[in-house]
């Protein structure tokens, strides 16, 4: 505000227009995007869950209901409510089916629960892994933040700034790098097989490899939440707790832990339904055998069975979204509970060998493991591609040079796959972070409504992907009839920007709302009280507070764009505007090593422009974290 | 590296087109595979067998918009480059007036599919890669509305040219064969024996040793699921999958998941293609670990196919097209590039040695046609699925 003393009165006067009017200009902006990208594709696609020969019914969720592959024993609770003597039979059955049983981990024998044999059906199936994944990313992520949020050493902010590149990959990706790390003859059983303990686990154990896969993916995005989130953790309170007598465990219990378990609940549950609706991964390793609601989902729609789908990933999208209502309560409960930091105080984390304490070499130890999760199919994926069934070879990047130099106009090229990736990235990120904002700033507050608000803010990721596809190419690509002789359509760069950034948004708004409303509202109160408008106290106050959130979420948004395969297929035909996953796709023959070259270029690349979003945010906020 | 490796094969080739001079196909102007690199294919061998050389025909003109799918443009394969290219460059040289344009529709034929039963347009005049199972779906939910006209015959020349096994057995005769695949099974001989029918799959020997692919939405997925329907009919196949999953098969995502964890070793047995060993010879890989199994003798045949989108503008193009499509070298070189069979039969396509002494054709070719499959597809998919999922 110092400035405005150097500004011409007509400056100030449209300065003044913009900061009264530039958050009504976001909300509508951000309505309008929603409702074009998402909504009104979304919509068209599930109101054919509730109609049967064009008449509205609910007849599709009853039979679901009353289908025991859907949903197991409940469908005959479900089908004959008032058989009670039946029900209580069958809970009697179920009680009765708990036990102990010996169980062994390699040597190691371990006293195993027994459960009752109730068949959940494909929900119930689903609903299962997801949870085991949402755990299993939980734990894993979870000690990367703490590592990452109070130790200092050596690449610490490069490697905060490719946490999520996991996040980007491309699931045929994953897949061929799981099978070349943890298969058979994969990297690990080579390292194993040296001391005799060769493991089959894809054989043994294929669910275990699929969460595995899933906490891959998710536990990098627990772990990036949390981080944002600890690094805003007001280090002032901390110092006053233990300068009151407060032991350090204590303090850590009283004051971090309360900051941050909303962003650790908010990991757990973008994770939750995330993998809830996974869909290629789990049958590239598990197979057809553990397949998810997800699975089918995809076989109705590729049977042009729309309805069908529809009513599946309606009931998806209410489970997901019910458990995001669940959260926000939660997190609406919690608000407010200090101002947000500014500054962090970090250990080193290995100043000289003597420093090696117990806490130190379990963060030694947890390296080695998210080293062997993180780095093995990483590291495979470049292996394959500089190798093939005889040894090193650059044949694969011979290849994408050759295509690059020679390729014909309708071939997809590397370099204007790169280009598109990194313009699309860029544009979605311009545009889902002010999305994110504005909508975290006018749902936060408390009461119902709002929260309902809320949670239907999230609804790009509480959506089947598959339908959401279904709805860009049936809504926005063939058009949509308007009254009159309009027709709505929707298609090309601009519209690829507008599915991702909606594909984003929700990961901006989960990243700022916490930390938001962890602000004193005091702070705000008292810059609206001296005349500043609600914009600029959000820019000039509040945002700079919760940066580390903002840039989170900016680095979440800019990585989806990267990820995205989907809607970018759909909606930019021209095989110019293909990005980097969709060039490993394409690229993808009878051999890997092509697609490996081509993901393994998406790999640095992604790496690379992760590290500089992060610095140049850094440097933006004002922070040097 | 590259180029030294393509003047090799472009070598064998020109051999093997000396010896090939019976091959009646007047189209056929070069038998080399082909390549980016148009300049070697002047080494005087290879033009003895030109009979007659390609005539342009200046008569037909405009822009024939050939729809299919993504590796049939930008699949790479060793040093073979996609078809597409090649296609679209002898095509043009072919009729010097007209131009291909490709199109890949993002969800396939099932985009068409949608726009048709919506009414909005269908920007293609040929579609390159039906299956008999689309022409299936087409008529399922587009009823009376049509996505492909029913084909005059007559008006392509090498229409005759194609193996009669390869017929899609269409009431409306919409589709013509282009290539052809085999699934089969492709087991490693260091771990297991050949078995000699599907019932041996269900037999100890095989336990937990096969790599199947899901049917939904996989050719090799559903062709295998076919296979046993023919062989143990509608009424028992589900029978015989309760069988194989007793045994332990596992059935993967896609072709690429379950060829990937067959080249990782998790199992020494997956559900694949009989032209597996011409990929393992062109790598110089083990043959051992590329056997090619037949039991029964039998292997699913699964045709692709052609067709005219109905209401094109460009009929007599598209027409021109197709039966270019069939022409001795186009056969070959897509035969090459997406190492499946040719459609035509072998007096009108030559092969090198290394495509046709590694790739096998069972000696009874299994499939169901049109109207076995029509009405009982979806359901059979269906069931086989959800017996799978609750295994």
């Amino acid at each position: 505000m110092s400035q405005s003393s150097t500004r011409s009165p007509s400056r100030a006067f449209v300065q003044r227009l913009v900061d009264e009017h530039a958050l009504a200009v976001g909300v509508g902006g951000t309505a309008v995007v929603l409702l074009l990208v998402l909504y009104v594709p979304v919509g068209v696609v599930f109101s054919e869950a509730f109609g049967v020969d064009g008449a509205p019914s609910v007849a599709r969720f009853a039979a679901v209901f009353t289908d025991d592959f859907y949903v197991g024993d409940l469908a005959g609770v479900l089908a004959s409510p008032l058989a009670f003597d039946a029900h209580a039979a069958a809970i009697a059955g179920f009680v009765g089916g708990f036990g102990v049983r010996v169980a062994t981990l390699g040597p190691i024998p371990y006293p195993a629960p027994v459960l009752p044999s109730v068949d959940t059906g494909l929900f119930g199936f689903t609903a299962w892994q997801a949870l085991l994944s949402t755990v299993a990313s939980v734990l894993v992520g979870l000690p990367a933040a703490y590592v990452l949020a109070t130790f200092e050493f050596r690449g610490r902010k490069t490697l905060r700034s490719i946490t999520i590149l996991p996040f980007v990959l491309p699931g045929i990706l994953v897949a061929a790098g799981f099978f070349a790390a943890f298969g058979e003859s994969g990297l690990l059983n080579d390292v194993l097989g040296v001391v005799g303990l060769h493991q089959s686990l894809l054989e043994t154990n294929p669910l275990f490899v699929v969460v595995l896969a899933h906490a891959f993916y998710n536990a990098p995005l627990v772990a990036r939440v949390t981080t944002g989130a600890w690094e805003s953790v007001d280090a002032r309170m901390v110092e006053t707790a233990r300068s009151l007598g407060a032991p350090r465990r204590r303090a850590f219990r009283d004051v971090v832990v309360p900051q941050l378990l909303p962003a650790v609940m908010a990991g757990a549950l973008l994770t939750y339904v995330f993998t809830f609706m996974t869909f290629p991964i789990v049958l590239a390793l598990g197979g057809l055998q553990l397949a998810t609601v997800e699975v089918w989902v995809y076989n109705a729609a590729q049977n042009l069975d729309v309805p069908t789908a529809a009513t599946l990933a309606v009931m998806e999208t209410a489970i997901s979204l019910a458990l995001t209502y669940a959260y926000l309560r939660y997190e609406a409960g919690r608000s407010g509970l200090g101002s947000a930091g500014v500054d962090v105080d970090r250990e080193r984390f290995l100043p000289d060998l003597s420093a090696l304490d117990a806490k130190r070499v379990a963060v030694l130890a947890y390296g080695a493991f998210a080293a062997v999760l993180f780095l093995a199919p990483l590291v495979a994926l470049l292996a394959e591609s500089v190798t093939d069934g005889t040894g090193f070879t650059l044949d694969n990047y011979a290849f994408l040079v050759q295509r690059q130099a020679t390729g014909a106009a309708f071939q997809t090229k590397p370099l204007d796959a790169i280009a598109n990736s990194l313009v699309f990235a860029t544009a979605t990120l311009l545009v889902a972070v002010p999305m994110g904002v504005v909508v975290a700033v006018v749902s936060s507050g408390r009461g119902r409504t709002r929260t309902v608000v809320d949670a239907l803010t999230m609804l790009p990721v509480a959506v089947s992907g598959i339908v959401f596809g279904v709805g860009l190419l049936t809504g926005l690509v063939f058009g949509i009839d308007l009254p009159g002789p309009y027709t709505l359509k929707v298609t090309g760069v601009v519209a690829v920007v507008a599915a991702h950034a909606v594909a984003a948004y929700p990961f901006v708004v989960r990243n700022v709302k916490p930390q938001l409303a962890a602000v004193d509202r005091s702070l705000v109160e008292s810059a609206r009280a001296l005349g500043a408008t609600r914009v600029r106290a959000l820019l000039d106050v509040q945002l700079p507070l919760v940066w580390p959130g903002v840039l989170a979420g900016g680095a979440f948004a800019f990585a989806i764009s990267m990820g995205e395969f989907d809607s970018t297929v759909i909606l930019a035909t021209q095989s110019s505007t293909a990005t980097m996953p969709v060039a490993v796709e394409r690229y993808l023959g009878r051999t890997l090593g092509p697609a490996m070259a081509m993901g393994s270029v998406l790999l640095v690349v992604t790496a690379a422009s992760f590290v500089a979003v992060d610095r140049l945010g850094g440097y933006l906020g004002g922070f040097d974290r | 590296m590259r180029r030294r490796r393509f003047l090799q094969a472009a070598g064998s080739a020109s051999a093997l087109g000396l010896a090939g001079c019976l091959v009646q196909d007047e189209g056929s102007t070069s038998t080399e595979p082909t390549t980016d690199d148009a300049t070697t294919s002047d080494d005087g061998a290879t033009s003895t067998t030109s009979e007659t050389t390609t005539e342009a025909t200046a008569d037909l003109a405009g822009t024939v918009r050939v729809a299919t799918y993504e590796s049939f443009l930008n699949a790479p394969s060793e040093s073979y480059d996609a078809p597409g290219k090649f296609v679209k460059e002898r095509f043009e040289e072919q009729y010097p007036e007209a131009t291909v344009e490709y199109t890949v529709p993002s969800n396939g034929l099932n985009e068409y599919i949608q726009r048709r039963k919506r009414g909005a347009s269908v920007d293609a005049d040929v579609y390159v890669g039906l299956n008999v199972d689309d022409l299936v779906r087409i008529d399922e939910n587009l009823g009376d509305k049509r996505l492909f006209e029913g084909l005059d015959r007559g008006r392509m020349e090498r229409a005759s040219h194609v193996r009669d096994e390869l017929e899609f057995g269409d009431p409306k005769g919409r589709a013509l064969a282009y290539d052809t695949g085999y699934i089969s099974l492709v087991y490693d001989e260091r771990d297991v024996d050949a078995p000699e029918t599907l019932d041996d799959l269900t037999t100890s020997p095989y336990k937990s040793k096969l790599l199947a692919q899901t049917a939904q939405g996989t050719d090799t997925g559903q062709a295998f699921l076919l296979w046993t329907i023919a062989e143990k009919g509608a009424d028992g196949y589900l029978d015989y999958w309760r069988d194989l999953l007793d045994n332990d098969v596992k059935v993967l995502g896609s072709w690429w998941d379950s060829y990937s964890a067959y080249l990782d070793d998790q199992r020494p047995m997956v559900v694949s293609y009989s032209t597996d060993q011409v990929y393992a010879n062109r790598d110089g890989q083990n043959m051992a670990k590329h056997q090619v199994g037949f039991p029964n003798d039998q292997g699913y045949a699964n045709p692709e196919g052609m067709g005219v989108i109905q209401g094109s503008d460009e009929v007599d193009l598209a027409y021109a097209f197709m039966d270019f499509v069939l022409r001795g070298d186009v056969q070959q070189t897509i035969a090459l590039s997406n190492v499946q069979f040719p459609a035509v039969t072998d007096e009108h396509v030559d092969l090198p040695a290394a495509f046709s002494d590694y790739a096998y054709r069972p000696e009874d070719p299994v499939s169901l046609g049109y109207d076995e499959l029509k009405g009982n597809l979806s359901g059979w998919v269906e069931d086989w699925s959800r017996l799978v999922a609750s295994n």
